[in-house]
């Protein structure tokens, strides 16, 4: 697997930016902050394979049960999913940490270059496995996480436990079931015989309509 | 039977078990399910694996309470003593079964929780957890202890002082990945240097491997270790197949793998997940005739952190000084005003500058010295990987820093006075160190080389006598200054010198005492400290900012040769341009410094401005409109966070010169109106509060920082006490408001009147409304406004 990197638009609109021109000083420390991570950081991932069940609202995905409309409905052409979780490590965190107490423009910058890095390195994984998929003839859907829309954030524990995500990528959950590393994700990827049904959920899909980060704002 | 084992070591290779949970997968154990509860339900299954791996021929066998402490048993419905007692028993029934002598390991595996500053779980929380299940485990009857499958160095710790309290031998073993590193980025040499300090009977391997990439690394583990080492590999790489994980490395290939391990040196060997009796059948084998590689005792004078280990002798090892009250103003000013941020910041400033090791003294007449050194250290070691050396009179505030400190510190200092001696030896058997031995004693510093090497071989000894070897020694001859008695200087060097030939004991100076009542110091410092290496000195106590005395530093170690080829000295100083004075027209303005968020201006500016008008002037006619524009911008949209950021920074800078001014001039400054700032309990992020307090202070606010993860109890009673007018709180999850809303309801109760703002990512006007805020921020800038409504600053 190609090492992630910083996604320079997505770093920029998570700073506030959306669609604005930088300044160059802005560009510099964000190219900066990029290479201090990319450098810096040992991701990991994990994940498996479970047979989908779909009764109503009732999504089974293996040992994991969960109730969620918007699940049930976002993996209702799949036969499968994989329960996935990956993580950049500690080292955004302690990175963030230091400049917040030495430069909060450095460490606000990290925190969005991060942000992005951790999904563009998502997205890697999710290549991989759609390699692996693909000569069962099988595509994967977009992902979707605890926490997103009715799929309450509550599973984040028993979903890390499945994975013995602790010991095979040393992630966790806190009580309030933040991932740490924070730098983290976990989601559901269904697997589908209908490339057509993968349908990529954007801001526009969400109902949190004030959202700073929005894409179509402004 | 308990102690025998210890015994057995060294005599003929031991062998652990292998994998449990891979057995009672294949036996219907589903994902996520608690492996330890089957010992309840399950038991026949379980004392038939045990037996199994004894026929196989195991010597230890591993009880099945890896998980089995509250954190993960928690809402299972059976207590830790119960799955404990059941677990160990099975096992003893198992050897008791076999006809043989085999001992029965009390398994203590990860809590599935990530430590503070990296996730929400207090040390003492871990301690208590693994204390519980290890006090379980040797009244179930086990007879040694096992720590492992641990990633954290912090959690292995909190396990080892909670299992050393049994009594038992203890054996602790880590997970390391293909690059040798912890899940937590340390080291094999950091976890070495504190297992080892924190006194445990045998280290090593386990899981994450198969044992061809575990013997990669065993050369390094074995160059370190002066102990005998375990080594458990898995069978393999884990792979995934149709769900079910798999492993690969067939029971003769892991025999022929491990016979590799043994001849490499390691004493114990087991197998971990996807390993199965035929796995230790033919590794019993394989390895049953070789005998254990004599382990030959290092000699490393070794501290670490949770990151790297820094050993003495390979090259001078810089020991910054800067954080430190004694004679600074605006330190002193920091501590009482509780402003770790500063502390932090001296840190990482000497660790820019070359410190290897950071000292840390808190100790001021007046504050709790225990409560901010404990600060101090879990700040520094939150942000910084360097290891820290804890400097205090005070054996209590000794105590509660070597307790909750990540790693194996230097602690400063003990010395030749006996009490000094039996406070401070005791603490380094239990919580492991290298202490700093200062020549002094009940008559005082002698005057001669020889009275301060007798001292130093007075400490060596007594420390040996409780068991403490001189390699966990460096012995401060203690440099006097040279204006009170010149020989001082001759006497430093010359006790430097026989106390490394002779005691063979690694050796540090405070250096800049040398100079106390000259001129010019630095001039004698840096000449001194080249003396002083020279003369065989290991460390130097110096401030690293001092650009003369890194500047001999580098190139004593260049001339001695412990920089190889030079490339330290080369990669700091070629294309060094030697500094062109600015000339005097080219400086901004503060204004312009600020607007353009650069912070070298803005100081330079400062400090230019300081030569010809008041503090107070500059901030009311520079620095606040200057930063009231970039708000104004901010709040426009024509100018964005990091640009926000970057002349709030400026700003602070330049605030620093001249804070550091007034203090100097009359004494400590009184701020302005007080806001408590607090991301609320359950949230262990804090960017977005720290975002608002950077910009809070760039209006003189006084901002009481309570940090992340505070419990509402914790809000309310620093509002109280700072009498202040408003709160500001911040919650970043949907799960964490609700610690907000209840900080609030604290808040109305306790303290009519004080107003409370809030803000964060989930948060909206409405849901702020909701929960009975009075103001809610959907910005930085925002939070400004509002206090200066509040305060009436418009």
């Amino acid at each position: 697997m190609t090492a992630p990197r910083v996604r320079e638009q997505e770093a920029l609109r998570y700073l506030g930016l959306r669609g604005h021109p930088a300044d160059n000083r802005t560009l510099d420390l964000l190219h900066s902050c990029s290479s201090e991570l990319e450098t810096g950081i040992s991701p990991r991932c994990v994940s498996q394979r479970f047979p989908l069940q779909i009764h109503g609202n009732l999504v089974q995905m293996g040992p994991l049960e969960a109730v969620s409309s918007k699940l049930a409905y976002h993996l209702r052409n799949c036969s499968e999913v994989f329960l996935f979780a990956a993580t950049l490590g500690p080292f955004p965190d302690v990175l963030i940490r230091r400049y917040s107490a030495l430069d909060m423009s450095r460490a606000v910058v990290l925190q969005a270059c991060a942000a992005s890095l951790i999904e563009s390195y998502c997205d890697l994984c999710g290549h991989a496995l759609a390699e692996q998929v693909r000569s069962e003839g099988l595509y994967l859907c977009p992902r979707f996480s605890p926490g997103y829309s009715d799929f309450d954030i509550r599973f984040q524990k028993l979903f890390l436990d499945i994975l013995n995500a602790q010991k095979r990528i040393g992630l966790t959950a806190t009580d309030s079931m933040m991932l740490a590393p924070s730098k983290s994700v976990t989601a559901v990827i269904g697997l589908t015989s209908h490339p057509q049904s993968c349908h990529k959920m954007t801001c526009e899909d969400c109902p949190s309509t004030d959202c700073p980060f929005r894409k179509d704002a402004d | 039977m308990n102690h025998i084992i210890k015994d057995l070591l060294g005599k003929r290779l031991v062998f652990f078990d292998g994998a449990m949970g891979t057995l009672l997968q294949q036996n219907g154990l589903a994902a996520g399910e608690l492996p330890e509860l089957w010992n309840l339900s399950h038991p026949d299954l379980i004392r038939s694996i045990h037996r199994a791996y004894l026929d196989a021929g195991c010597d230890i066998i591993i009880a099945n309470t890896f998980g089995a402490n509250h954190i993960k048993l928690r809402g299972c419905g059976y207590s830790v003593p119960e799955v404990v007692k059941a677990g160990v028993s099975l096992a003893r029934e198992a050897v008791n079964s076999c006809g043989r002598d085999a001992f029965v390991a009390m398994d203590l595996g990860p809590t599935g929780k990530l430590l503070r500053p990296m996730g929400d779980l207090d040390f003492e929380q871990a301690y208590q957890a693994f204390s519980e299940a290890a006090q379980a485990g040797a009244a179930a009857g086990a007879d040694l202890m096992l720590i492992e499958t641990m990633s954290d160095t912090y959690e292995v710790k909190a396990a080892v002082l909670a299992a050393k309290e049994t009594g038992l031998p203890v054996f602790a073993t880590m997970i390391f990945d293909e690059q040798g590193k912890l899940l937590t980025g340390g080291d094999i040499p950091a976890a070495v240097a504190l297992l080892e300090s924190l006194g445990v009977d045998a280290i090593g391997f386990n899981c994450g491997l198969g044992p061809e990439q575990m013997l990669t690394f065993l050369p390094l583990l074995m160059e370190q270790v002066s102990i005998p080492v375990i080594v458990s590999p898995n069978a393999g790489l884990p792979r995934s197949e149709n769900g079910q994980t798999v492993f690969d490395v067939t029971p003769q290939q892991f025999a022929a793998s491990m016979r590799k391990i043994a001849e490499h040196g390691a004493w114990i060997l087991g197998g971990c997940c996807g390993t199965t009796p035929e796995h230790l059948a033919a590794t019993i084998a394989a390895c049953r005739e070789i005998s254990p590689v004599p382990i030959s005792p290092k000699n490393r004078t070794v501290v670490s952190s949770y990151t790297h280990a820094v050993a003495f002798g390979e090259r001078p090892i810089i020991i910054g000084e800067r954080i430190n009250p004694t004679g600074k103003k605006r330190f002193q000013q920091a501590l009482r005003e509780n402003d770790l941020d500063y502390i932090l910041r001296e840190g990482l400033t000497q660790q820019q500058n070359g410190a290897d090791i950071l000292d840390v003294n808190t100790g001021l007449p007046d504050i709790d010295e225990t409560a901010m050194m404990c600060r101090a250290v879990t700040g520094l070691q939150s942000v910084t990987g360097l290891p820290l050396q804890i400097d205090t009179s005070n054996p209590a505030t000794m105590e509660a820093a070597l307790r909750l400190y990540n790693g194996k510190p230097l602690l400063n200092s003990v010395n030749g006075k006996q009490e000094s001696m039996e406070q401070i030896f005791p603490l380094i058997k239990k919580y492991g160190g290298v202490a700093v031995a200062l020549t002094l004693d009940e008559n005082g510093i002698p005057e001669t080389a020889e009275g301060r090497f007798a001292i130093a071989e007075k400490i060596v000894h007594t420390a040996e006598r409780y068991g403490i070897s001189r390699k966990d020694l460096i012995v401060d001859v203690l440099a006097m200054t040279i204006s009170a008695g010149q020989e001082s200087a001759a006497v430093a060097l010359q006790a430097l010198s026989m106390v490394r030939e002779r005691l063979g004991v690694h050796t540090s100076l405070g250096v800049s005492n040398i100079s106390f009542g000259l001129p010019q110091r630095e001039l004698i410092n840096a000449t001194f400290l080249t003396m002083a290496l020279q003369s065989g000195m290991s460390a130097a106590i110096l401030n690293p900012n001092s650009q003369a005395m890194m500047n001999a530093y580098h190139s004593f170690c260049a001339l001695s040769g412990a920089d190889p080829r030079c490339t330290a000295y080369i990669a700091k100083y070629s294309g060094q341009v030697a500094e062109q004075p600015s000339a005097a027209g080219t400086l901004l303005t503060l204004k312009d410094a600020v607007r353009k968020g650069l912070r070298e201006s803005a100081e330079a500016s400062a400090a230019e401005a300081l030569k010809s008008r008041e503090p107070l002037e500059i901030i009311h006619n520079e620095l606040v409109p200057a930063l009231d524009e970039v708000g104004r911008r901010f709040e426009e949209r024509t100018l964005f966070l990091p640009q926000l950021l970057m002349s709030a920074e400026a700003a602070k800078a330049a605030f620093e010169v001249l804070r550091t001014h007034m203090t100097a001039e009359n004494g400590p400054q009184e701020r302005r109106d007080k806001i408590v700032l607090a991301t609320v309990k359950g949230d262990i992020h804090d960017i977005g509060k720290n975002i608002v307090k950077v910009l809070l202070e760039n209006y003189s606010y006084d901002v009481i920082d309570l940090g992340k993860d505070v419990p509402p109890e914790e809000i309310v009673r620093a509002a109280l006490e700072n009498q202040v007018k408003l709160v500001g709180l911040s919650a970043l999850m949907t799960t964490t408001v609700v610690n907000m809303e209840e900080t609030i309801r604290q808040i109305r109760r306790d303290i009519p009147g004080c107003l409370v703002m809030v803000g964060g990512a989930v948060l909206n006007q409405e849901y702020a409304s909701k929960i009975g805020a009075d103001f809610y921020s959907p910005d930085a800038m925002g939070s400004v406004r509002y206090a200066n409504r509040i305060f009436g600053h418009s």
